[in-house]
């Protein structure tokens, strides 16, 4: 796991605590998309939503719940939308950027 | 293969850099603004441990995302501070046992749970659970103060302060962590 990675995990955890004290501005939907989301960047940098929808965390999710969560992520700032790729491509936003 | 082992060498240095370095930090600001504040509120507690121990945070914090990896990352900066406060005296038996119980239990408790069947370390499709950490915390801790205070024969409220400094610092350092990504997510940064 690179240090980029190490940072996400430290976060994540982070993220959760924020949740758990009722700080965060994510729904549970959301958390796990932008957890799936930082999985997958971790290996590949931008993440394709076809693999997202695919993660085991969201196996529960519906489709026009996933896309709701998904744009939301977009207007909060933790997901960006590949700028040097076809749609569907987003990049996770992480304080080392 | 040479490739592959220098660019291992070089990650570890890195992370041995940066968790060695936020030990510094956290043992530096522990001791040198909240003791003092705490010696203001509490002029009647005379041990010298601190209630609020940041650098317990790091350790545990170390063990959750290095495993193994993180006794080296604690070595230096661990060994820096017992010669901070003890000078040559951190040479003594006493004291390299209590170096080895702060850098080596907290990757030992997180191992023995994995053995257990409950793996916390980090993983793909894993979500992180914050109160499990904190619980973690409080067994490293409680293992540590048994062990160091009992190297060290201190007495019986010294355990317990231990117990108290490290849990309030492990939740304190987070609290700050979370404070800081919050902030900086804010600035879009």
């Amino acid at each position: 796991m690179s240090e980029i990675s190490k940072l996400t995990e430290l976060r994540k955890l982070l993220l959760n605590m924020e949740q758990s004290m009722g700080l965060q501005d994510l729904s549970t939907v959301e958390r796990d998309v932008y957890y799936a989301a930082s999985d997958h960047a971790v290996h590949v940098g931008a993440v394709k939503t076809t693999l997202l929808q695919d993660h085991a965390l969201l196996a529960n999710v519906s489709r026009p719940t996933f896309f709701r969560a998904l744009k939301s992520l977009q207007g909060k700032g933790y997901l960006e939308q590949c700028k040097n790729s076809v749609r569907g491509y987003y990049i996770v936003k992480t304080p080392t950027r | 293969m040479a490739t592959e082992t220098t660019g291992a060498v070089l990650r570890l240095t890195k992370e041995t850099g940066i968790v060695s370095l936020a030990y510094l930090i956290a043992f530096f600001v522990t001791f040198e603004i909240l003791m003092p504040v705490q010696a203001l509120f509490f002029p009647d507690f005379t041990s010298r441990a601190s209630l609020l121990f940041l650098p317990h945070g790091v350790r545990v914090l170390a063990a959750w995302l290095l495993g193994w990896r993180s006794i080296l990352g604690l070595l230096p900066g661990v060994i820096f501070v017992f010669f901070y406060m003890a000078g040559w005296g951190a040479l003594a038996p006493s004291r390299l046992a209590a170096i080895a119980v702060a850098v080596t239990i907290p990757a030992l408790v997180f191992q023995l749970l994995r053995l257990l069947g409950r793996d916390l370390s980090p993983a793909t499709g894993r979500s992180p659970c914050w109160l499990c950490i904190l619980g973690v915390g409080l067994v490293i801790s409680l293992l540590s103060s048994l062990l160091t205070n009992y190297i060290f024969g201190s007495a019986p409220e010294d355990y317990i302060a231990y117990l108290i400094g490290d849990v309030f610092g492990l939740f304190f350092l987070m609290l700050i962590l979370m404070l800081i990504f919050r902030s900086l997510r804010r600035y879009h940064i």
